[in-house]
């Protein structure tokens, strides 16, 4: 059997996936920002957040026409061709998730500035952010080492996440009269739904990971059927 | 590049008496009526198929099964001996000296090496087309695709009606139709190569051999030819050899790989290439070596 072949198409699908995973560090630091601009009501910073998505776009689109050029020049079949195909995907959640940390900076400027805040809501945020960077950081992670038991464990994060997301809403429900407060409280329910959907596209990459790993595409879990709380 | 095989061929080692086919078979090549498209296809089955030359083992107890009316493509390294085991199939691999095949080759239920069964009657229902088109050089169009038909014998046969059968069946006919008595060699590569593919259609094999008949083609004449290796599975089992992967994608039905003459895999074509159960042929496929 001969040596190893293909060095140059080796370097480009490695080069392509390094691109498209530091997509992902590029959507924590975007969250990050998002969520310190929030705890501090701090415009400035949310503006800086929607100018910066275009970095996430740019990278989408790189990633984007590297795939093509790949397909189109180095026909790749099995893993190489699952791979191609998983990091399609997994542009196109970093894209997503930079598009919900632009949604929540937008919201910042019209809570103005010294809403009639919620501690108890603040900290239910708090922790979605938290955890949805969390679950961002694990899905690259797994990626990068084909671990799909730890792209699997992200479910369980998002369950909490999507607790959380139910908790915020009883708590908005209940947050009283007073008409700023509610319409504080509605922004709230806003953010916590796109701090879950970064949970959810986190989830999508690890999806990928499985696919990678074993060329079968599952759900992880069954969006039509979770149960209601 | 092609397997290596040892020059030109002579006596075969193997036993070769050679009385007819069945006579269900032969009923069929000698009505002279045109056969039409059917569903009805022919399998043929490897069982245990060892291949040497002199003392080199190159064809390692292949088992496998080419399902009738669909196209089987076999990959692998050069060497790793693809060719010679579909030059077992017709019985071509034991015409070069030293060379011997044991194990089980069987067209439906008929074992072709078995010990009352014609040598030329197995290669004119298991047709063979080359690498290189190979069209007699001094006959004429219409001489080249007839010529199979005349060793065979003519009797009852409206010649110049199967002629225009094979070149349509091929794709050929609106190109040569004004042409047929012109030079064979004075087509262009890819329809030369059609122009073989006639002469083997002509004699209404049941299993066509293509050994890399794209090989010697550009890109056009190769899709011409894919196109028609599609057409064609509708009346004939296929099996053909190739290095270009892409091609095996876009033709085969299903795909076998090998790897120092043995077997590795044999999967759907879409398998193979999405999800192949064995990490060799993974590295194959992908080009990590080959």
């Amino acid at each position: 059997m001969a040596g190893p072949t293909r060095h140059h198409f080796t370097e480009a699908l490695a080069q392509l996936e390094q691109r498209a995973l530091g997509g992902l560090d590029l959507v924590c630091d975007s969250l990050t920002r998002t969520l310190e601009a929030l705890e501090h009501q701090d415009v400035e910073l949310a503006g800086l957040v929607i100018v910066d998505d275009d970095r996430l776009d740019g990278r989408y689109l790189e990633v984007h026409q590297g795939i093509l050029s790949l397909l189109a020049t180095q026909a790749p079949v099995a893993t190489d061709l699952r791979t191609v195909a998983a990091l399609l995907h997994v542009i196109k959640h970093v894209e997503r998730m930079g598009d919900q940390c632009v949604n929540i900076a937008k919201l910042i400027p019209l809570s103005g500035h010294e809403p009639p805040v919620s501690a108890e809501i603040l900290t239910v945020i708090e922790r979605m952010g938290a955890l949805a960077r969390s679950q961002v950081i694990q899905s690259k992670r797994a990626f990068e080492s084909r671990d799909v038991a730890l792209a699997e464990d992200l479910v369980r994060q998002d369950e909490e996440i999507n607790r959380l997301n139910r908790e915020c809403f009883r708590l908005a429900l209940d947050i009283g009269d007073d008409i700023d407060k509610r319409e504080w409280a509605m922004h709230m329910i806003l953010v916590a739904r796109a701090l879950e959907r970064i949970g959810d596209n986190a989830v999508d990459v690890g999806e990928q990971v499985a696919f990678v790993v074993t060329g079968l595409f599952r759900e992880f879990s069954d969006a039509s059927h979770v149960p209601p709380g | 590049m092609i397997d290596p095989a040892p020059p030109a061929p002579a006596k075969s080692s193997m036993p070769t008496p050679r009385p007819s086919l069945p006579q269900t078979r032969n009923a069929e090549a000698a009505s002279g009526s045109p056969r039409v498209a059917s569903a009805a296809g022919h399998t043929v089955s490897l069982r245990g198929l060892d291949a040497f030359y002199s003392d080199h083992h190159v064809v390692r107890g292949v088992t496998l099964d080419f399902v009738a009316n669909e196209v089987t493509a076999i990959i692998g390294p050069s060497g790793c001996g693809k060719t010679t085991m579909v030059r077992c199939i017709n019985r071509m691999h034991e015409e070069v000296p030293g060379a011997r095949a044991e194990g089980e080759v069987q067209l439906d239920e008929l074992d072709i090496y078995g010990a009352d069964v014609d040598v030329v009657a197995v290669r004119r229902a298991i047709g063979m087309v080359f690498q290189k088109p190979n069209p007699f050089p001094t006959m004429s169009i219409s001489g080249n695709v007839a010529a199979g038909l005349r060793l065979s014998g003519t009797r009852g046969i409206d010649l110049e009606q199967r002629v225009e059968q094979a070149l349509r069946a091929a794709g050929l006919w609106d190109e040569v139709s004004d042409r047929l008595d012109e030079p064979g060699a004075g087509l262009s590569g890819g329809q030369q190569q059609r122009l073989c593919i006639a002469r083997t259609i002509a004699v209404e094999p049941e299993v066509i051999l293509m050994d890399e008949p794209c090989s010697a083609l550009d890109p056009i004449a190769t899709l011409r030819i894919e196109e028609l290796i599609d057409e064609l599975k509708r009346r004939y089992t296929i099996v053909i050899v190739t290095h270009n992967m892409q091609q095996a994608a876009r033709v085969a039905d299903s795909t076998a790989f090998m790897l120092n003459g043995e077997l590795i895999e044999h999967a759907p074509t879409q398998k193979i290439f999405t999800t192949p159960s064995d990490p060799r042929t993974e590295q194959y496929v992908t080009g990590k070596f080959g």
